[in-house]
């Protein structure tokens, strides 16, 4: 396996939405190295994201860290040129796991992406942080931004088939499953770390 | 205070409550009541204005939801367009421009790129919106095209805002930078300003509200700058 001649040192600060997925990998020996996560629902405040990012990096001083995130806070260049450093390459989670080209494509179709962890979070994410109280204030928001909804089955749960059908109820659009690959999380931090040996 | 000044106050407030509960209908019924005694003119001013500073402000502060600022927004899209409609040359003058504005290549967040092309047409503003994932040469392009003196570019996040110097790039290319000027926005110039000057901006608004005196003042600077598109 490439990732056994990894440096040792190497631990990935990850998001809270590829938990499982990560897991996953590990279980399956595709991700040696060890994993801090971050709630991903410091997404939707980044100032926040970026204290507690901050701290956690601090607080590690000394190891090598590949923050494994998107470009999710206003300073995360900042914070991923740090000595010791570096981010995965990718604009956000979504194209993390789809590829840079199929997220444009989907992206330029009015595609809305969900990935499992988000989903069984949904009412979270769309009541409490988004503040859509109401399915009439969801729709308005969601048909005017996208055309339909995209599940990213990554394959670590089931598919939720009766949530995704309440979220598309809930925002009055199409919801799609799409099965991505979740070995795309474990190349990306392999290149991010070829920026270290490099 | 005044009987009238009490009752804008209390509309004022009716109104950001109604925005607060995600009511847009409702809360534009309340400006277009309004309106119809004292005109859409006189709307904007007492009411949508004070109302659009407040959402503002606890945007700032992060004191209000995605939901509630979008709902505002499209209140004030409904009043804008409304006045626009009973006033077609524009709310406060003639029309100008036109003006050229668009996300950048790989940016989708049309949320504050909208308001913009809002206040601006309620300006008097000629607005040719490109919408999101727009090339530096697509831009420039247009704004050639149709003889356009600014481009109004807008990224979300600091990845995506590092591609408007694409924009500055194309325009030095080509030999029009001073006759077409830069405008740059979105939530990363507000928190990162040094952006601004790093892309090649000929400048950025606070808000969406202060976008048509950003724009009127860059025409002027090309006006100023002379040369024909």
């Amino acid at each position: 396996m490439r990732g056994e001649t990894m440096p040792a040192d190497v631990l990935v600060v990850s998001c809270g939405i590829f938990r499982d997925e990560l897991a996953a990998l590990g279980r399956a020996g595709k991700f040696p190295w060890p994993v801090r996560f971050l709630d991903s629902m410091l997404h939707m405040e980044p100032e926040r994201l970026e204290q507690a990012l901050t701290a956690l990096v601090q607080s590690l001083a000394g190891q090598r860290i590949v923050l494994l995130f998107g470009d999710c806070q206003a300073r995360m260049d900042l914070l991923a040129s740090r000595e010791g450093a570096c981010r995965v390459k990718g604009h956000n989670c979504c194209e993390l796991v789809l590829g840079r080209e199929e997220y444009r494509r989907l992206r330029r179709e009015g595609a809305f992406f969900l990935l499992p962890e988000w989903t069984a979070r949904w009412r979270e994410v769309f009541r409490e942080r988004l503040g859509f109280v109401t399915p009439e204030s969801a729709r308005l928001f969601m048909q005017e931004m996208h055309r339909r909804i995209f599940y990213l089955d990554t394959g670590v749960v089931p598919v939720p088939a009766e949530t995704l059908a309440e979220i598309g109820c809930y925002v009055g659009l199409p919801v799609e499953v799409k099965a991505v690959a979740p070995d795309r999380l474990a190349d990306a931090v392999r290149k991010a770390l070829e920026g270290f040996n490099e | 205070m005044t009987g009238e000044g009490t009752t804008l106050q209390k509309l004022v407030a009716e109104v950001l409550r109604r925005i607060n509960d995600a009511d847009r209908d409702g809360a534009s019924r309340l400006v277009d009541q309004w309106a119809a005694v004292h005109g859409y003119g006189d709307a904007i001013a007492e009411i949508l204005e004070p109302v659009l500073r407040t959402v503002g402000d606890r945007w700032e502060r992060e004191a209000i939801s995605l939901a509630q600022g979008f709902v505002a927004g499209k209140v004030a899209e409904d009043i804008l367009n409304k006045a626009l409609a009973a006033a077609p040359k524009g709310v406060f003058g003639e029309v100008k421009g036109p003006v050229v504005i668009g996300n950048i290549e790989d940016d989708y967040h049309s949320l504050g790129r909208g308001m913009v092309g809002t206040f601006l047409r309620a300006a008097g503003w000629a607005v040719i919106d490109m919408g999101n994932d727009v090339s530096p040469a697509e831009f420039v392009d247009r704004a050639v095209e149709t003889g356009a003196r600014v481009i109004g570019v807008s990224a979300m996040m600091f990845v995506t805002a590092r591609g408007i110097r694409g924009v500055r790039d194309e325009l030095d290319r080509r030999g029009l930078s001073g006759r077409i000027m830069l405008a740059v926005g979105g939530a990363v110039f507000k928190v990162r300003p040094e952006l601004v000057a790093e892309v090649g901006g000929d400048g950025t608004a606070g808000s969406a509200m202060d976008a048509p005196v950003l724009f009127k003042s860059l025409w002027e600077r090309s006006l100023d700058a002379g040369g024909e598109q």
